[in-house]
């Protein structure tokens, strides 16, 4: 059967390489667009905890997405979370998202901020965050091309840059907080509080005592990334990462079932000599199932070495977003492929088993 | 697929009692094959002729299990076909029946080796390089077109490879629709010899359908259909058909 199937894709060459191409379309969707949002989330993830805060401190429903959440925490908590007994430092920081370079914007008190373990490492320029100032990462500066004392236009506002600090840090670009709070128009209020353990304070008993003294808002500790993650913390991610594989899916899908549906009228006598042969249905099923994963395979081939240079313009073209492809990713995309093509495919094997051999013989 | 209890006494390979078939075309019903009743015993050579559309194909494809009857019995090796499922039908084909087509119906995209082979494949009978297949190959002539694909074949070659594959799994019955019907003269010659050939040496039974009384004459009985049914046996060799002029 083997010969019959590499014969069968060899003679429809034009069908054989649209339907490996839009195969590898939907491998491709998936894994690029995938790849950008789990690298950004794991990006954003690795920076959060590289902050080196043992707690997030937030208003209930907010998302660790600082982007979704708006300024809707009043300063004045971080005065008073201070003072939980155990309680090393706390940082506030407002979050405004940046539609022009489309990434997270830090208001904060470089102050406080430099003590965390994530502070600000100045590689060039100066550690000065007052008035119009502005410090961004050195991937930041590196893409858009800026030096110290550039002059940058961040949401409708001209800052300067003063310093370039290494790329590590949560975001990357900070501006003072109280100039994003102005801008913002919600003076006194942040996004989120950072907070540090006093050294030797056990964490679980530090977590239990906010938790107390703070029941309704809502604490993350940083230690388990899972907290970091949960869904209902991360609005429309699930439902966005489902679209996107039930596209790549109805993609192979459609592509799959359309070729083999027409394949398989062009080969209506093929199909009626096979039955005169004493092939069974089943016989037939698989071979147009086998024909299709063969298909398949190339397209997720196709596709997954489409997404790889893909991934490298991207990461060239814009060095600040991050495209993560795993061994385990390209492994589920290739696969659901398959599964769509070989799903594609069930209903035209269906109809070429089912096919009346008296009729198929006598098929021009 | 169960043997039935009403299993024929003689010992034929193929017995049709009172087949009939019938198509219906719009709200007409068009019979096709009346009350055909048929006995062909092991070994024998038969070629049935007749006029277009009275019935010959029908027939053929009826004992081939291609199409289930209207009414009536077809025992093939005493298994009545006639009230098997399409997939029981199948099986019986798969094993016991091998055809060869006026226009050959060879796969265009594999060679001749991959044609005969995948025969082999849909019995279950491994591949080609095992069980004296290369007999049946040197037999038919074809060792030196094996790798060919049918494209590149003459029509006289082509029907060798159709040949090959319908005895490659020695079927007790060989189905030939119009086997000549596509080659010159030359060439149907070297066909028909090649199915004497098996018949002689092999013993297959072999039923023919032909228009050519030539044909016909190397067939040991001769059937004569027409409107659907079976006019007359005859066991004579040198058959002159009473619708020749018809042609």
């Amino acid at each position: 059967m083997g010969s019959l199937i590499t014969a069968n894709i060899k003679s429809r060459p034009t069908r054989t390489v649209i339907s490996i191409v839009a195969v590898g379309l939907g491998v491709t969707i998936m894994l690029v667009i995938g790849g950008i949002t789990s690298g950004t989330l794991n990006d954003y993830l690795n920076r959060t905890m590289g902050m080196g805060a043992d707690f997030i401190f937030q208003p209930t429903g907010a998302s660790m997405l600082f982007a979704f959440s708006g300024a809707n925490l009043p300063i004045a908590m971080a005065g008073k979370i201070s003072e939980v007994p155990g309680v090393g430092m706390v940082t506030p920081v407002l979050a405004k998202f940046s539609a022009s370079d489309f990434g997270l914007i830090f208001g904060i008190d470089l102050n406080s901020y430099d003590k965390f373990e994530g502070r600000l490492q100045i590689a060039q320029g100066r550690e000065s965050l007052t008035g119009d100032e502005v410090i961004v990462d050195e991937l930041y500066a590196r893409a858009h091309g800026i030096k110290p004392g550039a002059q940058l236009t961040l949401l409708g506002h001209k800052f300067t840059v003063s310093g370039i600090c290494r790329t590590g840090a949560m975001v990357r670009v900070f501006v003072p907080l109280k100039t994003l709070q102005q801008l913002n128009e919600s003076p006194d209020k942040v996004t989120v509080i950072f907070i540090k353990a006093a050294p030797g304070v056990d964490k679980d008993k530090l977590f239990g005592s906010l938790k107390t003294a703070y029941d309704g808002w809502s604490i993350i500790r940083t230690d388990d990334p899972s907290f970091l993650l949960a869904d209902t913390r991360l609005p429309g991610l699930r439902e966005f990462r489902y679209t996107i594989i039930l596209v790549s899916l109805l993609l192979s899908f459609m592509v799959i079932l359309l070729a083999m549906y027409s394949t398989i009228f062009e080969r209506t006598r093929e199909i009626g000599i096979l039955k005169s042969l004493g092939a069974s249905r089943s016989f037939i099923i698989t071979m147009i199932l086998r024909e299709s994963v063969m298909i398949s395979c190339l397209g997720a081939i196709f596709g997954t070495g489409a997404s790889e240079i893909i991934r490298k313009i991207i990461i060239s073209a814009f060095p600040t977003l991050q495209v993560s492809m795993t061994v385990g990713d390209v492994v589920r995309g290739c696969l659901l492929g398959l599964l769509g093509g070989t799903l594609g495919a069930l209903y035209p094997a269906y109809k070429a088993a089912r096919m009346d051999p008296v009729k198929a013989l006598s098929y021009e | 697929m169960s043997e039935t209890n009403n299993e024929p006494q003689t010992p034929c390979v193929i017995q049709t009692n009172d087949v009939s078939m019938v198509y219906r075309s719009g709200k007409i019903d068009v019979p096709a094959v009346r009350d055909v009743n048929l006995e062909i015993a092991k070994g024998d050579f038969v070629a049935i002729m007749g006029p277009s559309g009275c019935g010959k194909s029908t027939l053929l494809h009826l004992i081939g299990g291609l199409i289930q009857p209207t009414k009536g019995q077809i025992y093939i090796d005493g298994i009545d076909i006639a009230t098997l499922s399409d997939s029981e039908r199948t099986a019986v084909r798969r094993k016991k029946i091998g055809f060869v087509f006026q226009r050959f119906n060879l796969l265009p995209n594999i060679s001749a080796w991959d044609n005969i082979e995948l025969a082999k494949r849909i019995r279950g009978n491994g591949y080609l390089n095992s069980n004296g297949a290369s007999q049946v190959i040197n037999m038919l002539g074809l060792s030196d077109k094996i790798r060919f694909r049918p494209t590149e074949l003459s029509g006289g070659e082509q029907q060798r490879v159709a040949i090959a594959r319908a005895v490659i799994n020695h079927p007790s019955i060989i189905l030939a629709d119009e086997p000549t019907g596509s080659l010159d003269s030359r060439n149907s010659r070297a066909v028909l010899r090649v199915l004497q050939e098996l018949n002689d040496k092999l013993q297959q039974t072999i039923v023919m359908i032909t228009h050519d009384s030539e044909a016909a004459s190397m067939a040991n009985r001769v059937i004569e259909m027409r409107d659907g049914q079976i006019l007359e046996h005859a066991q004579h060799l040198s058959y002159e058909p009473e619708f020749e002029g018809l042609f």
